[in-house]
């Protein structure tokens, strides 16, 4: 009877801590009743030895069986206080590149939204024609100035050209336009400066216009308007209900047909908006500008920027003119940005050390996946934080629809160039400060020794990878013999110390 | 390069006291340290825990061959660290009865 006793505590004793094992957390199930088990062969040995059927020895082993559900509850109460949210994630090499994936999407985000920034990048890439001249007087001494007569444009136009196969023509006019709120609704009236140009000015250029299809003529005969990007945003907010409005120009009411990019081809007049109009170049006075393109005679002749051309006036007289060559000059923000991105390339070794700190106290003992790894992990946060910069300085340039095209251009080239050069910075710094061999950053500094009191020997910081790696020195200050930050690689003995973070290479 | 260990005192509970008092005395499994504490099984294991995630303990798994030539499963010890030792003088002068319960080095092995 007594084995039979014995045998039946026995297996009651393991199915308790079987039992109090299920309520332990999946992770340390395996560590606890491994525990359990050899700490009861010891109770048994000192209450219940083999042999004894002592009841109250039984009943002292039932005991320690039972506190093992007091353990499981006791670890499961522990295991609900609010941990940190990504505690496990801390430092880790994934958590960087999160991050950065997650401030890539905003940034991106953001571009989407801001009204200023879609119209910037809705503009690109876009091409203008090729071969365009300004035509004016000769005489003219200032570039800005109109100078050609309607009637004398319209007589070149009458007559076959050699050298041009396209005319359009220009005149400035300051103007009161009464437009309407898009918001509120209420009316405003304020002066523009109103270019009345050829209709077939926008198609000689080739520039495009935004919102062509929705502003285009319902039927109802009004001239078009095409307003100029700067008051499309400063006075409409870069709303593209704009297309189709009606706004009454003078005494004329017209039709918002679209937007013109600003700073094309350095068209001289500053014009608000252009009212296109078949017989802009009726009439008599009103000097205006002359756009030719040419021919591949023309561009034969074109031998510099500016070259003097002889035509004939309409009383037959010979006229002075001068061609002036009509280049694209406006930047795109990808040109902008690449620049700035160069400077700060130039401009990163005067601010950090682009070493990446790997040498070590002992002999390396990475493996080339590790390496691969760490390598890889340079490349992610590079990958990641250029894009992230274009888009913070689309935003920050072109966020503020108030601002024109050039202070716009100016605030991303200044933080395009800001931000890579402290964000390369960064990712060296980072990448220093990770462990080779498992990509995660080192923690819990501690400053050892001081520079005053141990001179001769070193002083500096001491930290350490969480996954029980490899210790990083980092002199206080640099010497011949310990100028820059030291890897010193830890053996296996110390991995129990690091139980919890187990030596995990992710 | 010697450093002077400069760890924070911890104020523990008189359970946790006594638990370290009875590993620094030489009581270094779960089961020795219930014996000699009377503390039961549902407080120790738990508590020792709790000590080794604040450092103030570390645990090792005995060999398994020595387990294995003693026919019996292999079991856990702790010892203190630095820190636990320095946690350990100050809660002894917060609880002066802690040397007069457990004498240190009354057992060395149990």
């Amino acid at each position: 009877m007594r084995p039979l006793f014995e045998w039946a505590h026995r297996f009651l004793h393991l199915g308790l801590l079987r039992c109090a094992s299920l309520l332990v957390p999946r992770q340390q199930r395996g560590e606890w009743r491994r525990e359990w088990r050899g700490e009861l062969w010891h109770v048994r040995q000192a209450c219940a030895p083999v042999g004894s059927g002592s009841r109250q020895g039984e009943r002292e082993v039932t005991a320690f069986c039972l506190g093992a559900f007091q353990d499981a509850l006791c670890l499961r109460r522990a295991g609900r206080l609010p941990q940190p949210p990504f505690a496990a994630m801390e430092g880790t090499a994934r958590q960087c590149v999160l991050i950065l994936a997650a401030a890539l999407a905003a940034s991106y985000a953001l571009a989407l939204l801001l009204p200023g920034v879609r119209a910037e990048r809705s503009q690109w890439p876009r091409k203008v024609n090729p071969n365009l001249v300004l035509i004016e007087q000769a005489a003219a001494s200032d570039y800005a100035r109109p100078t050609i007569a309607p009637e004398q444009f319209r007589a070149w136009k009458a007559r076959k050209q050699k050298y041009f196969d396209g005319f359009a023509f220009y005149r400035v006019t300051r103007e009161t336009v009464e437009t309407e709120s898009l918001t509120s609704g209420t009316d405003s009236r304020t002066a523009w400066v109103v270019g009345r140009a050829s209709s077939n000015l926008f198609s000689l250029l080739g520039l495009p216009v935004r919102f062509a299809e929705a502003g285009a003529g319902a039927g109802d005969g009004l001239p078009e308007v095409i307003l100029s990007e700067s008051v499309w945003k400063r006075k409409f907010g870069a709303d593209a209900r704009v297309a189709g409005m009606v706004v009454r120009i003078g005494i004329r009411a017209a039709r918002v047909a679209g937007v013109a990019p600003d700073g094309s081809l350095s068209l001289p007049g500053s014009v608000d908006a252009w009212l296109l109009e078949p017989d802009a170049s009726k009439g008599v006075g009103g000097a205006g500008y002359v756009i030719a393109h040419l021919t591949p005679a023309g561009r034969a002749q074109m031998w510099a920027p500016c070259v003097r051309i002889t035509a004939n006036a309409p009383d037959d007289a010979e006229d002075d003119l001068l061609g002036v060559a009509l280049e694209e000059w406006r930047s795109t923000p990808g040109t902008l940005y690449r620049f700035a991105m160069f400077l700060a390339l130039l401009a990163l070794p005067a601010i950090t050390s682009v070493s990446l700190g790997e040498s070590s106290l002992n002999p390396g003992k990475t493996s080339w996946s590790q390496r691969l790894h760490r390598w890889s992990f340079l490349g992610a946060k590079i990958a990641l934080l250029l894009p992230i910069i274009y888009f913070v300085s689309l935003d920050m340039a072109f966020g503020w629809t108030t601002l024109d095209r050039e202070h716009a251009a100016y605030i991303q080239l200044v933080s395009t160039f800001g931000l890579c050069l402290f964000g390369l910075r960064w990712v060296l710094k980072d990448q220093r400060q990770r462990c080779p061999v498992c990509v995660r950053r080192v923690a819990h500094p501690a400053h050892v020794g001081q520079a005053s009191r141990t001179f001769l020997d070193w002083n500096g910081t001491e930290m350490m990878c969480m996954g029980g790696h490899t210790l990083l020195h980092v002199p206080s200050l640099p010497t011949s013999w310990f100028s820059s930050q030291r890897w010193l690689y830890l053996d296996t003995s110390w991995g129990f110390l690091f139980a919890g973070s187990s030596q995990h290479i992710p | 390069m010697a450093r002077e260990p400069r760890l924070p005192e911890t104020k523990l509970s008189h359970t946790a006291a006594l638990i370290l008092q009875a590993l620094d005395a030489g009581f270094v499994y779960g089961f020795s340290i219930m014996e000699m504490t009377g503390l039961p099984s549902g407080t120790v294991y738990p508590a020792m825990r709790r000590l080794e995630r604040d450092e103030l303990i570390l645990s090792r798994w005995e060999r398994q061959s020595i387990a294995d030539a003693e026919q019996r499963p292999a079991r856990k010890y702790y010892k203190l660290t630095a820190a636990g030792k320095v946690t350990l003088e100050a809660s002894r002068r917060r609880y002066p009865l802690l040397e007069r319960l457990i004498p240190t080095g009354e057992v060395k092995t149990v």
